[in-house]
């Protein structure tokens, strides 16, 4: 009799202890934990320097003289991608005028050449900024017309306005996530607006009442950023030459981290290419380099 | 000779007693809280195991730990307030409560402030994700932080219509020490962001992030710090000139000129209020857009394939409902001048896009006074029967 109840008293805790340590589990993914003795350390050091300016940081890149052109293709291999259709769920009177198929513009890709468009090139530290590479004060005009982005990829510099002009005679919404703006623009209306600052990637602009619309707006400080037309050909002028020069290339499909386009061609592997999707150049004063690049389809998601 | 047996079998007992206790009690007393990365956003940005471990050190460094928070003097928070507010639960000899934050919010905005407690999932809409430093209900510019007053007042008043209770029955003290630690949660958050964007857009090919160690402060924090010290130039003032007296000192045909001119302007192509808010306002205009928060899980989903952002402790990405203005339950507060700035900003983090101008001294999608408007036009519709409506819809219908 004693005996039974203690078995009943000892499986009911063992069946506690099961439930309970069940209960302990949390499901957080695992991540990496802080190394506290170097945080202490660190801290010290925060704590001494931040009243104090300066500090180490990077060793200065030695500098050259003049001046020099970049000028390059993205040729896609393989047969051009299928551009799918977009569903089109809202006044197609407006922005599937004439009720043809509308096409995305997520992987442009010219069937005669195999130039990739939107393919986008810039400069990522510059030690010294030619005159025609300066930031401008000019008005760049970024339109919608039939519930899409005149352009798909702007670039402009910071400092530059912004003119959002809605074509259609319906309202939009431009939606900046990244700078947190979000701004209605009535039918056939328009405002401007100056990007706070500069982006490291291109961002997005959308509109939550055509949720199919997408594009891409590219602030700098400096104009050394190039967007390949529909040939796949971008050129970037009156780049430092003498020095070593660090570019980055992104395409809105390709796979590598922020969507930086990641080759591992031989000619990429010349030029260092990273997987961050970067490589290195020096030119020469005067050089006219032209880059001949070949893109896999397995760079994009969609291939 | 059954002695031997019976102490064998009390032994068995025993351990199994201690072995049960040991189980129940070591719930309670896990490991020390601790902060967590950033999962979906490490993974998205490619940053590597060795560079995390140097993020979560930085963090560390600058802001210390859940139970000893720490931080310096560029970011103008006060330790004494966070003090109160961190650590475990417990209340002193006099009655001073002290671990106010894992007492009342941790357990849906999480002990990190990535809006994923424990109770988070079954909640609609999800506790606020400090971690971006984006706040839909405050009186500031869209882009700008809240001031203290705005977090006061949403711990004071709660968030009508959602999960977030009101916290006035708390002294003072201990809600400013709350809205302290809100704001703590957020620039650490915001400075993860900032150190995970310095690893994958600034750092050269296996460069240490350590060697930069001059710029965390000048360059990552201070301007981090500087939004939030700088809330209270940007709050929204409307013109006092424009705007309507109260509600009870009104002469009512210029309250009904008001509201039937905001009506206009609700249902026109203008403000364009129903290509969201629906033909009848009730809400149900679009309904398949998501917030930022969504949004960005949504996107890592469709760029990854082989990890899903819920496995790295996302919360499953749901759409956003535009509000059912019928209600009479305003999130950000029903006063006029809430409905207002609503108005003005539009709501940062959502679809709600902006009608006033975008900056200072701009001319804006509608005038301050057409703003009004809508602000009267908006606080009659709990009031105006849907039943009797379609009669009165003819822009609507010309519209459909």
């Amino acid at each position: 009799m004693m005996h039974s109840v203690r078995r009943a008293a000892a499986l009911l805790l063992a069946a506690c202890t099961a439930a309970a340590s069940v209960g302990c589990q949390r499901t957080l993914p695992p991540d990496q934990e802080a190394h506290s003795g170097n945080a202490q350390q660190l801290r010290t050091y925060l704590m001494s320097s931040s009243t104090a300016a300066g500090g180490a940081g990077a060793a200065a890149q030695p500098q050259g003289t003049g001046w020099a052109t970049l000028r390059g293709t993205f040729t896609y291999q393989g047969d051009a991608p299928a551009r799918q259709p977009i569903s089109i769920t809202k006044e197609p009177e407006i922005c599937a005028p004439g009720g043809g198929a509308v096409l995305d513009q997520v992987l442009l890709v010219d069937e005669q050449s195999g130039g990739i468009q939107n393919v986008v090139v810039f400069l990522r530290r510059a030690s010294r900024v030619h005159d025609s590479a300066q930031p401008s004060t000019e008005q760049v005009e970024f339109d919608q017309k039939n519930c899409l982005f005149t352009t798909h990829v702007q670039t402009m510099t910071v400092g530059q306005p912004l003119l959002l002009l809605n074509s259609d005679p319906t309202g939009h919404n431009a939606s900046i996530d990244q700078y947190s703006f979000n701004q209605l623009i009535p039918a056939n209306e328009s405002l401007v607006y100056a990007p706070p600052s500069e982006a490291p990637f291109p961002i997005s602009v959308t509109c939550s009442i055509h949720p199919w619309m997408l594009a891409y707006l590219f602030p700098r400080d400096n104009g050394y950023v190039a967007v390949t037309g529909p040939d796949g050909k971008f050129e970037i002028a009156n780049v430092p030459a003498g020095e070593e020069l660090e570019f980055q290339v992104w395409h809105e499909n390709a796979t590598g981290p922020g969507n930086g386009l990641v080759l591992d061609t031989p000619e990429a592997k010349e030029l260092g290419w990273t997987s961050r999707g970067r490589f290195n150049l020096t030119l020469e004063e005067n050089a006219q380099a032209d880059l001949e690049l070949t893109v896999p389809g397995s760079a994009f998601q969609r291939n | 000779m059954t002695q031997p047996f019976k102490s064998t079998r009390n032994a068995r007992f025993l351990v199994i007693l201690l072995a049960g206790l040991a189980a129940l009690s070591g719930c309670g007393r896990s490991e020390p809280a601790r902060y967590h990365l950033n999962m979906v956003e490490m993974t998205d940005k490619g940053i590597s195991a060795q560079y995390q471990v140097e993020i979560a050190t930085i963090l560390e460094a600058m802001f210390g730990t859940p139970d000893e928070p720490f931080v310096l003097p560029e970011t103008g928070l006060d330790i004494n307030k966070l003090r109160l507010a961190s650590g475990p639960a417990w209340s002193d000899e006099e009655g001073t409560n002290h671990g106010l934050y894992r007492r009342h919010c941790a357990h849906c905005h999480g002990v990190t402030g990535d809006g994923a407690g424990p109770t988070a999932l079954f909640l609609n809409p999800y506790p606020r994700d400090y971690r971006q430093g984006k706040f839909k209900f405050k009186s500031t510019e869209r882009a700008a932080q809240p001031t203290a007053h705005d977090l006061r007042e949403i711990l004071r008043q709660g968030i009508p219509g959602t999960a977030m209770p009101s916290f006035r029955l708390h002294p003072s003290r201990e809600i400013d020490a709350l809205v302290e630690y809100v704001k703590y949660l957020s620039m650490r958050g915001q400075m993860e962001t900032a150190l995970a964007n310095f690893v994958m857009f600034q750092l050269g090919e296996g460069e240490s992030l350590s060697q930069y160690a001059n710029v965390y402060v000048d360059e990552l924090l201070s301007p981090i710090a500087e939004g939030w010290a700088g809330a209270e130039d940007q709050v929204i003032h409307p013109d006092p000139q424009l705007a309507p007296p109260p509600r009870n000192e009104r002469d009512p045909e210029a309250l009904a000129a008001s509201i039937a001119k905001g009506r206009e302007l609700f249902y026109g192509t203008k403000a364009n209020c129903l290509e969201c808010h629906g033909p009848t306002a009730l809400g149900d205009g679009m309904t398949t857009d998501q917030d930022d928060w969504s949004k960005a899980v949504k996107q890592f989903a469709a760029n990854h394939d082989q990890v899903t952002p819920v496995e790295l402790g996302a919360l499953p990405p749901r759409d956003v409902r535009p509000r059912n203005l019928r209600l009479g339950v305003f999130r950000g507060g029903r006063r006029p001048i809430d409905i207002y700035r609503r108005l003005h900003a539009g709501i940062n983090g959502t679809p709600m896009p902006a009608v006033g101008p975008a900056t200072p001294g701009a001319t804006g999608t509608v005038t301050p006074d057409q703003i009004w408007n809508l602000v009267d036009y908006v606080l009659s519709l709990p009031y105006d029967a849907t039943t009797q409506e379609p009669a009165l819809l003819s822009n609507v219908r010309e519209r459909l």
